[in-house]
């Protein structure tokens, strides 16, 4: 099962690799300049990040090592290794501000609900995969996938984690739009998405809707929640043109921006950088994602290609949400940019969604097994 | 496993169509919203830019006030009686304070205070702005200061300022004329809108360092810092150096006002030493003193309740707003209009058996044996009332209130100094307007010998004397000399101001002259207790009533309450030739003027003349003719 056949070498996408190398560079980079001057993070911050990213890369190696469509079987106990990750997170995890989102490992504070993510997208496109009849789903058919995503969702919300939690539903959400439904299944589940809102609403912790109220009216408490908001969007508008040049950010060199290394990394970027370099990065960024769905278009089957779809899906709604949030277009909901943002649960988890598209890319043309 | 995987279904071409449709339109939805992150950045960065720009650069400098050297005060020979010396002050700034009520609960700690005491000053400065500081507490020792500095990190919006404060060199003297300094308030903000003056600013509160306040102070420095988000200072950008204040030179001599307070002691009253010729105050004294030590940084409430109870009223600044009934230094006045109108002239008679019989009632002389028969020049010697009785019968309240009038009695000197009363000089005419009633014939002889409706102040008094010896000018009282920039250069500098010429011929004045020369010259003279050895002085005692109680009229002076004493004044002049100074005292409630006011004269005269040995001292260049 792990032959490595050679010849799948050549057809290794390096402009995929090229592309992530390129924004993962970029982000080493910022992250310098984000915790240099930060006593409690500092530069260890910099060298974990460092070594997440060698790891990460050693990880898309170990993956493209062995054929994609493993995951189909490997789904279930796959998803339920997540599920229990989440739940041991929640019984035994340590709290940070108020979220129980951790587990120790000793070496590496795993955050069960990056990897759960990803694990929800190859479930539910292996799911699709062997369901799919060709005659649109009903709703009936849509009862296990629904089932299985509101489980990671409700053990993340209740971590508690919004922005997490609410990717779960939108890749959920793409990736059954992208299959055939009925158009009765779709009116369905649209009203009920609807009429879930009041609900969803109430099930949010208070100083969750105090940030969407706030982000609806932030001069209301321009230094209390509102605050994120603010700091963030001065951070960005102060950049003008060319930026202020690198390490010389003053909302983020002098702590004006609150979670500078994390969430609000690209504020860093776009002080220091100004609006040039902010396009430049955007265009890296964008490029990647885009190039994912050309991998999920050329795909050999349509596993691949709901795969690919999926792991594209997730990566574009965490980094529209984080950036929309960033330049003051959607509340502050705690979603880090992909790829960018300091962290290591996120990162091998992203860094091995791209190792499953390199995978997908590789194996596009049939190659004798 | 692998070999069943192989087997994967391909996608039929009709379903591989639809879904690759699929793709192109979620490549257009991506697109279409990575659209909205471009413009959204553009807006933010490129048409809004500017305006962020301008946000991040207030985020990051901080002005820092630089206190300005205030100027000092001197006195006329260029002593130092107010010099600057550093103070410490916390502060606190609300921008920088992300959790006040920890913060504040520490500090409370660190202070030894209540934390509803910092609450409230803190709410007192809640309209001003967050970056400018509020204080929390003045004055603070040095072991609160390390303690202090030595948690700043955990005090994030608490700070320490340094300023200048003032060091009082002779403690409390002159303290009403110098003043104090305190926190600007509210109405002191909103009646200077120049923006001179910030909140928090030291602001003169009385005296010269309010009335002078805009010479003193100075012009505030500015430095621009960079501060990071919990406000501490990163670097400094670019200062501007704040420019000291003016210095202020008195007229007064502090040696005069050291030995007219020494003198006067703990009793309350009132000294002004004045220069005959000129207007310019050598001393002016008013006490008891007020504590100005413990005014820098706010009046504490007790301190100040207790300063309003206390009998010896230390609030009132009694030379200029203290108002006496002149008593027998009024003499002078009926005398120069008894003279001018020829009602008498010096060799006119009165015999004194005592007292003076008018209508139903008996006038008595403060001499009951009575002086016998007395001329002007005995009658002001030792004081006779029976004489000026007589003389003001004669007169008239109305012609009497003429010449008092013409010798500044009645109106206020001019002098610059705040909430200076002007007295009171009754005419028939007032009385009736003031009480509906017409004059009665009794009451001139009160008014006569300065009692009933007379009222002056101290100062008054002394203007009066300086005009009877300078033959008849009234100077404006002053009290500055220059003012000077830091390097010394002056910004202005004294010049007298005549208000006015007295009525009474120079002969006439010359008479007074020799009759105050006797009271305090001559064996039955009253004042005989302000003669010097070197100097020939020329004065007039008075005492005046404060109220006159039938139950107090035989008891001796100690037993009558505080309160009921009478007021001792003594004015006088010297040398007695050359008039060069003229001294005015006035003991509260210290009973006859020859014993209780006319030594602290004396005191102050002699301290003059070791200043000015007579024989060394050259004519005033400004002096007009002083004797006909």
């Amino acid at each position: 099962m792990l032959r490595f056949d050679r010849r799948l070498l050549q057809n290794v996408d390096w402009v995929l690799v090229g592309g992530v190398l390129l924004v993962t560079l970029m982000a080493l980079l910022n992250l310098y300049s984000a915790t240099r001057l930060n006593n409690a993070v500092g530069l260890s911050a910099f060298f974990k990040q460092l070594y997440f990213n060698l790891m990460g890369f050693g990880l898309i190696l170990l993956i493209v090592m062995v054929d994609y469509k493993t995951l189909i079987t490997l789904s279930y106990p796959l998803y339920i290794l997540g599920l229990l990750m989440l739940v041991v997170a929640m019984v035994f995890g340590e709290t940070v501000a108020g979220s129980q989102r951790w587990i120790d490992l000793g070496f590496f504070r795993l955050q069960p609900s990056e990897p759960a993510k990803l694990i929800l997208v190859i479930m539910l496109a292996s799911y699709y995969y062997r369901k799919d009849t060709g005659k649109g789903f009903t709703l009936g058919e849509l009862f296990v996938p629904i089932i299985l995503t509101l489980i990671p969702f409700v053990l993340i919300l209740k971590q508690p984690d919004l922005g997490t939690a609410l990717m779960c539903l939108f890749v959920f959400a793409s990736m059954t739009l992208f299959v055939k439904l009925r158009w009765s299944t779709f009116g369905i589940l649209a009203g009920a998405a609807l009429a879930a809102l009041p609900v969803i609403w109430k099930l949010l912790k208070p100083y969750q809707r105090q940030r969407i109220e706030i982000f609806l009216n932030p001069e209301s408490d321009p230094l209390g929640s509102g605050y994120h908001i603010t700091q963030s969007k001065i951070a960005v508008g102060s950049g003008l043109k060319f930026g202020k040049g690198y390490l010389h950010g003053t909302q983020g060199q002098l702590d004006f921006l609150p979670e500078r290394h994390t969430d609000f990394a690209f504020s860093v970027w776009a002080e220091e950088w100004g609006f040039f370099g902010s396009l430049l990065f955007m265009a890296c960024y964008f490029f990647v994602l885009l190039w994912g769905l050309n991998i999920a278009v050329t795909a050999r089957d349509k596993f691949g290609m709901l795969l690919a779809f999926g792991i594209v899906a997730l990566l574009f709604w965490q980094a529209f949400v984080n950036l929309a949030m960033i330049m003051g277009l959607l509340p502050v909901v705690g979603v880090p940019l992909p790829l960018f943002s300091y962290g290591g649960s996120s990162l091998l988890t992203n860094l091995a969604g791209i190792g499953l598209l390199i995978n997908i890319r590789m194996r596009r043309f049939m190659v004798a097994t | 496993m692998a070999r069943g995987l192989g087997n994967i279904t391909k996608m039929d071409p009709a379903e591989l169509k639809m879904l690759k449709t699929r793709i192109d339109i979620t490549t257009a939805i991506m697109v279409a919203l990575i659209a909205i992150l471009v413009v959204r950045l553009w807006h933010l960065q490129i048409r809004k830019g500017t305006e962020y720009a301008q946000l991040s650069e207030n985020n990051r400098t901080r002005i820092q006030y630089i206190a300005a050297p205030r100027g000092n005060v001197l006195d006329r020979n260029g002593e130092i009686i107010i010099a600057n010396r550093p103070l410490f002050n916390v502060v606190w700034i609300r921008e920088d304070a992300p959790h006040p009520d920890e913060v504040l609960k520490q500090l409370a700690k660190i202070l030894k205070l209540d934390i509803s005491v910092l609450l409230d000053r803190i709410r007192a400065g809640a309209d001003h702005p967050r970056y400018l500081p509020t204080r929390l507490k003045e004055n603070i020792d040095w072991e609160t200061l390390i303690a202090i500095e030595n948690n700043a990190y955990r005090l994030p919006g608490v700070q320490v300022e340094v300023v200048p404060s003032r060091d009082y060199l002779y403690g409390e003297m002159a303290s009403h004329l110098l003043g104090y300094l305190g926190e600007i308030n509210q109405q002191e903000l909103d009646a200077n809108k120049d923006g001179t003056y910030m909140p928090g600013d030291l602001i003169g509160k009385g005296g010269i360092e309010k009335l002078f306040d805009r010479y003193l102070r100075g012009e505030k420095g500015q430095s621009f810092m960079e501060v990071d988000v919990r406000g501490f200072v990163q670097k400094r950008l670019k200062a501007q150096e704040a420019v000291p204040g003016n210095d202020l030179q008195l007229t007064v001599d502090i040696g005069l006002q050291e030995a007219a307070e020494t003198a006067m002691g703990d009793r309350a009253g009132a000294v002004v030493a004045m220069e005959v010729n000129t207007g310019r105050i050598l001393a002016l004294t008013s006490l008891p003193a007020l504590p100005l030590h413990e005014f820098s940084g706010g009046i504490p409430g007790n301190v100040w309740q207790q300063l309003l109870n206390d009998i010896k009223t230390p609030l009132i600044n009694k030379p200029i707003q203290g108002q006496y009934p002149p008593g027998s230094t009024y003499k002078i006045v009926t005398a120069l209009a008894g003279l001018s109108e020829k009602v008498i002239t010096p060799d006119t008679t009165f015999f004194c058996s005592g007292s003076i019989n008018f209508g139903n009632r008996s006038y008595g002389c403060w001499k009951k044996g009575g002086h016998g028969a007395v001329s002007l020049h005995r009658a002001l010697a030792e004081s006779c009332d029976v004489y000026f009785y007589q003389v003001g019968q004669k007169l008239g309240p109305d012609v009497i209130a003429r010449y008092a009038n013409s010798l500044g009695l009645g109106i206020k000197s001019g002098i610059t100094l705040e909430n200076e009363k002007a007295g009171n000089i009754p005419t028939t005419a007032w009385k009736l307007k003031r009480f509906k009633e017409p004059w009665q014939d009794g009451e001139t002889f009160s008014i006569a010998i300065g009692q009933g409706f007379d009222l002056a102040t101290p100062l008054q008094i002394c203007r009066m004397t300086a005009a009877i010896a300078n033959g008849g000018t009234l100077y404006r009282p002053q009290f500055i000399a220059a003012v000077k920039d830091s390097s010394g250069a002056f910004v202005s500098q004294f010049k007298p101001v005549v208000d006015g010429t007295s009525l009474g011929s120079p002969r006439t004045m010359q008479i007074i002259r020799d009759g105050l020369a006797g009271a305090v010259n001559e064996p039955h003279g009253t004042a005989t207790t302000a003669k010097l050895e070197n100097v020939i002085v020329a004065g007039k005692t008075g005492t005046a009533q404060v109220v006159r109680l039938a139950q107090y009229q035989a008891t001796s002076e100690s037993k009558v309450p505080y309160k009921y004493r009478d007021h001792a004044w003594f004015t006088c002049f010297a040398p007695f030739d050359k008039p060069q100074i003229v001294v005015t005292v006035l003991v509260e409630h210290g009973g006859h003027g020859g014993s209780a006011a006319a030594p602290v004269a004396k005191a102050v005269l002699t301290r003059y003349f070791e200043m000015h040995p007579p024989e060394v001292v050259p004519a005033e260049p400004a002096a007009p003719p002083a004797t006909p």
